[in-house]
Formats: C-alpha cells, structure tokens, sequence
C-alpha cells in the first residue's frame, strides 16, 4: 500500500495524451501530450493563465478533459474508480477548504480516507502514515489546534501534512509555496525532493508534480521541467536545457540573464534590463536609501501576466 | 525544531511506549485529538469522547423528560406507575399513560428524532446553518400537497402521511434541479429552496382559503405541526420506516466527514462527492417527509437541533446521534408544555418549538459568517 511499485527506468504512470480541456467555452489547454517520469521532480512553469494549474487538476482528475484522455498505468483515469486513484495519485488543490472547527490533527488523518472503510477507521497504517506525514512537515506540535486559527504558513503545512498521510506513489501539488515566506518555501521545496529521493533500500522515490511560480525554484527543484505557454508545451527537459535566455525571452517576455546558482549550479535567471524611471525627463539616478527596494519592479514589467487566472 | 519534543504536545505522556524499537514499526502514536480507537478483531472505529459524553447526558435527559411527559398532565402520576406501564405490568394508570400519552409521546420522539437527523444532513450539505428541511421548502412542499389532497375531500389518515413524503420529495427534487449548475452549489441551493417555501406557502393558502372551512381549519392544525390525537397508527409506519432508513444513517454519520470538504480535496481523496451529497440530502429530505406526514412540519426543529447538538460537541461535523436526541428532546419538551401551558387548552407543539426556534433563527443571521461564506458545496 505505502511502497511505490517498482516501475523500469524512465517509466511514466502518469500521461496525458491530446488532452483538451476547457471551462465551458473557452478552451484553455490545446491537445497537450505529458509523460511524468517516475521517481522523479516535474516542475511545470509558465506565465499566468497559461493553463499550468488546470492541466494539474487534470492530472488529477479534477477536471474532465474535453478531449484526449490522463492514463494512469494505460487506463484512462475516467475508467478507473476515483477511490483507486486516490491511492495511487494525491493532490493539494490551491485553496483548500476545511471544514469549520476542524483540529490539524483531525484534517491530516482525514488524508487517510482513500485507506479507510467505514469499519476500518483508525489502523496501525493509518497511524503510522500521519504521525510520518505531521513530522515530515513540522505541524506535529499543531495537533490539537483549530485549522482556522493558524497562520498562513503553518496552514499549507498541514494541508501539505495530509497529502502526505495519503501515502500516494504520484503526489501533485498545486503552487505549495504560494502562502509562505522564503524559509517556508525551501522547507517545503527540500521536502518534495525528499520525497523523490530513492529510499535507502535503492528503491525508487515518490513522483511529484509541482505548479510553481517562480523560475527559479522551478530550476533549482526540477528534474524535470515543463514549460507552458497559452495553453500548450512550449518547452520540457532538464532545468539546463530548457532554462534559457531565448526561452525565458520566448515564454515569459522577459529580457534575462541566465547564470549558474552560485550554490547548485543550476539555471539562475536574472532579469536582464535594470529598472528605469518611467519618466524620460529625470536623467538623476534613483535616491540612495531607495536604491535596494528598486530591484523588484523588473518582475512589473509584464503587465498582462499580472492578472491572477480566475481558474 | 526538536521533533522529540513536539510529540509530547500530542497529549501522550512521552514515555517507553512512545519509543517503540525500529523493528516493531514507527513510533505510532498520532490520533486524531479528541477520538479514541474502538477495537473489535480487524474492525476499528474512531469515538470522539466528548461526543459519546453529550450523547450519553442527552439520552439521560432524555429518559427524564420521556418520563415527565408521561406523569405530567391533566392528571398527575406518580413515576413509578408511569413506569409500570411501560414495562408493561398491570397498573391503574394504564389508561392514562398506557393508551393517551405513550403512543404520543412516542410519535413526538421519532418525529423529533427524525427532523434532527434531517436538518443535520441538509445543513452538511448545504455548508448553512439556515438550510433546515422547513426553511429551504421541504416541509412546505409536504404541506402544499396533504392541504391540497384535504381540500379536495381525502380525509384518510393512513393515506395523507405518503401524500405528504411525495410532496416534500417532490419539492426536494425541484429545488435540486434549479440549484444544480454543473455543480450543487451551496448559496443557491439555500436560495432557491427559500424561494420555493415562499412560493409552496401561498400554494398552500389558495388550497385552505378555496376549501371549506372546516377542512380549513383542520389543515391548519396539521400545518402548525400537532401531536394531537397522534398515537399507535401513527407511530408503528414511523418507527419502520426509521428502523428501514437507519442503515443508511450509519453510512451518512461517516459520510458527513467528507462532504464538509471543498469538491477538489474531496475528490482527490477518491470521494464521489456528488453522489455522496446527493445520497445525505434524499436521506434528509425522506425523514424530514416522513415525520411532516406524521406530525405536521414542527417548525425549527430540524433546524435548532442540529446546530445545538454541534455546540455541545465541537465535532468538525454535525453530530447525528446528538442532532437526533436533541430534536426528540425538543419535541417532547415542547408537547409537554403545550399541553400544560394554558391547560385544559391545548397548543399545538409547532408553535411552542417556533417561538423557541425564531429568536435562535434571527440570532443566527446576525452572528454567522458563514451565511457570507456560503462558497460552492
């Protein structure tokens, strides 16, 4: 139940083929072809609205695709039982909601759900795997407390804590970083990939999907990368491969430099254009004590990707 | 950062059985708070304490209140005798208790019971405290057509109660339907239902004020909900029909857990949450029919217990058990005192139960958030 299956190299139980998918009458994702490798880290990147988070909860058969199918061992995942799936495939929408009043110790066990019937409520199994998933994520200590009275960052924590407690081979992860500060998210980050990491008995780690925002996360965390744009695969590789300036340039609109990480030597993109002052007339050079706050704007320069998608 | 240290905050005392050897498996020892673990060979249960406790204390109260209902009245008898006849054994009371009180006393326990149970399941549903069967239409649609059924000349007692469990499914369905979009959402699903209530109480007038007057009259009893001349007849089709639907109550009590969720968690732990929301309201709306057909719609019933039963217990989800015992103890709390309030007059207990439950009504409105954060459900 809890040991992923032993699946050949360069294996992929999770695919997408021709996958169409829409949200009534505006199509949002166009005839996409997917193959998640097994054991490892899948990043998918691209700008706003660019059908990265829909073609996610495709994958995990929150969405119906319009055409095209997601194979999970071959079998569509509309033939198969969702309860099957849900042992096989977990997934951490972006805004979860939990009902009312509910302790964090109470939700993450409720991850357990996909294991349980209802004259097997509580086992040993199910014990095992949150007290795992509570450690993994640090909210042991938060067990007694009320979901609604934590903060954001301890939030998606637990929320995180019973994705875990579902124990699925294949975890998808809708942007886990998108509530917490900078520590919060490397936490969370070295958390996915120790979830991919072979185990020690040289099997073969968990499969994660992740949605993720920033570039640079997504390079450093990835072993494999899909970039999105409009709805189709622009580009899918190694982060070196597809982390360039043209394809930053391409995908993004944003002028960059690609240099190494200076700490794992992955892709590192910096903005390429130094911020201006709007107004040609001021020749002066931006005011000392505002200088360090002045970095951020390059992010600013795409207006159209800063409207969140409604989806 | 010191895990070790976190565990202790689970309320286990840190100790030999924290730590058990790597051999004999993970130091297993998280629960959820507040549950304990019933064992039974393979079977295990999850039993969440303070739950069992309310459950316990309201059964008591319960007894008590049965037992007061039974003493108290136009005439006084004393608890044993009361008691005696119950159990059965001769008594000079078994007029009294035996033939008028105990089949309606037993008729206002189900019928509470089963509004109890009906409200706690829509309102999980629904993800609102308002929606209870009389508020989003059932109880209405019930009432629409046993007064219609009554003023076109069907006077069986035995027929009106299905006429009534037809008219409030029937009413369910339709509200069903206009509420769904792909999707039962939860605020037009309270909405539309509200809608429907209004417009099933004018059905309801035109068929008292196109019928005679005394036919009038008397649909107008049944409306306010009365246990009035309620006894065996009425009770033993009730008590079969809870005793059929009680499987199906135990699969709801596990149910409720993942209905409170959004669709998506839901769905990604491997729950058909349309299906299982679709099976918690026709159960609801079957036992709140069921016990219209018996008693009339006892207003706020279905909505009051519910919502007390969950204060009391601070469980995530509605309690059934509680909501169940509590909508029993309402009713028969309140029959009690409409039979002695202005006694020799009676009221009838719909009355008594309204003006308990529209104060909390208006109470809840003003204090709820979640009336606002109605969300999709």
């Amino acid at each position: 139940m809890t040991a992923p299956a032993p699946a050949p190299a360069a294996a992929a139980r999770l695919t997408a083929r021709e996958l169409t998918l829409a949200y009534e009458d505006r199509t949002v994702v166009h005839d996409l072809d997917l193959a998640i490798p097994d054991g490892k880290v899948t990043v998918i990147v691209g700008p706003n609205a660019c059908g990265k988070s829909t073609t996610l909860r495709a994958l995990g058969r929150l969405l119906k695709p319009r055409g095209g199918s997601v194979l999970l061992d071959g079998e569509a995942l509309a033939k198969l039982p969702t309860r099957h799936i849900a042992q096989q495939v977990g997934l951490l929408p972006q805004t979860p909601v939990a009902p009312e009043a509910i302790t964090v110790g109470d939700l993450v066990a409720r991850g357990r759900q996909p294991h349980q019937r209802w004259w097997q409520q509580w086992s040993d199994a199910d014990e095992t795997a949150v007290t795992e998933a509570m450690e993994r994520t640090d909210v042991a200590a938060l067990a007694e407390r009320s979901v609604d009275e934590l903060s954001g960052g301890q939030r998606q924590r637990v929320w995180i804590a019973m994705a875990l407690a579902q124990q699925t081979d294949i975890l998808l992860l809708d942007e886990p970083t998108t509530y917490l500060d900078i520590s919060h998210q490397v936490e969370v980050l070295d958390l996915v990939r120790q979830l991919a990491a072979p185990t020690p008995a040289g099997e073969r780690g968990r499969t994660v999907v992740v949605v993720l925002h920033d570039l640079n996360q997504a390079a450093r965390y990835a072993d494999h990368l899909v970039a999105m744009k409009e709805g189709r695969v622009v580009a899918r590789g190694t982060p070196a491969e597809v982390v360039t300036e043209d394809l930053v340039g391409e995908v993004f609109g944003l002028d960059c430099v690609v240099v190494p990480d200076p700490v794992t030597g992955s892709p590192l993109v910096v903005p390429g254009a130094p911020w201006q002052p709007q107004d040609p007339g001021t020749s002066a050079a931006p005011a000392g004590p505002s200088a360090p706050l002045d970095k951020k704007p390059p992010l600013d320069k795409k207006p159209p990707l800063d409207e969140r998608p409604t989806s | 950062m010191t895990k070790t240290d976190d565990r202790s905050a689970f309320g286990h005392p840190a100790g030999a059985s924290e730590r058990r050897a790597p051999g004999a498996g993970q130091p297993s020892r998280v629960r959820p708070p507040g549950y304990a673990v019933l064992r039974f060979r393979k079977a295990t249960f999850l039993l969440h304490r303070r739950s069992a406790a309310v459950t316990a204390a309201l059964a008591l109260t319960l007894a008590a209140a049965s037992l007061a209902y039974l003493c108290v009245g136009e005439t006084f008898v004393h608890p044993l005798e009361a008691l005696k006849v119950v159990l059965g054994h001769p008594s000079p009371d078994e007029l009294v208790v035996g033939t008028l009180r105990e089949p309606r006393m037993t008729v206002g326990l189900l019928v509470g019971a089963a509004f109890g149970v009906a409200g706690a399941l829509i309102q999980t549903v629904a993800r609102n405290p308002l929606a209870s069967p009389d508020i989003i239409g059932i109880s209405q649609g019930a009432s629409a057509v046993t007064v219609g059924a009554m003023t076109f000349g069907v006077t069986s007692y035995t027929l009106l109660p299905y006429l009534s469990v037809a008219g409030g499914i029937l009413a369910a369905l339709l509200v069903y339907v206009f509420a769904w979009r792909g999707g039962l959402h939860a605020t037009r699903f309270v909405l539309i239902g509200i809608g429907f209530a209004i417009a099933l109480r004018s059905v309801t007038t035109l068929f008292m004020t196109k019928g005679d007057y005394l036919v009038a009259q008397q649909a107008q009893i049944w409306m306010t909900g009365s246990l009035n001349g309620r006894g065996w007849p009425e009770a033993d089709p009730l008590a079969l029909t809870l005793l059929v639907l009680l499987p199906f109550v135990a699969w709801a009590a596990r149910a409720q857990r993942t209905a409170a969720m959004d669709d998506d968690t839901a769905t990604a732990l491997g729950v058909r949450l349309g299906r299982v929301r679709f099976g918690l309201v026709l159960l609801g709306v079957v036992l709140a029919s069921v016990a219209t057909g018996a008693a009339g719609p006892v207003d706020f019933v279905a909505l009051l217990a519910p919502q007390i039963a969950r204060r009391l217990t601070r469980t995530a989800q509605i309690p059934l058990l509680s909501s169940a015992l509590l909508g029993a103890l309402i009713v028969v709390l309140a029959d009690l005192l409409a039979r002695k309030l202005f006694a020799p007059t009676e009221l009838p207990v719909g009355v008594l139960t309204a003006a308990v439950g529209a104060p909390y009504l208006i109470w809840l409105i003003i204090r709820s958030r979640s009336v606002r954060n109605g969300g999709t459900a």
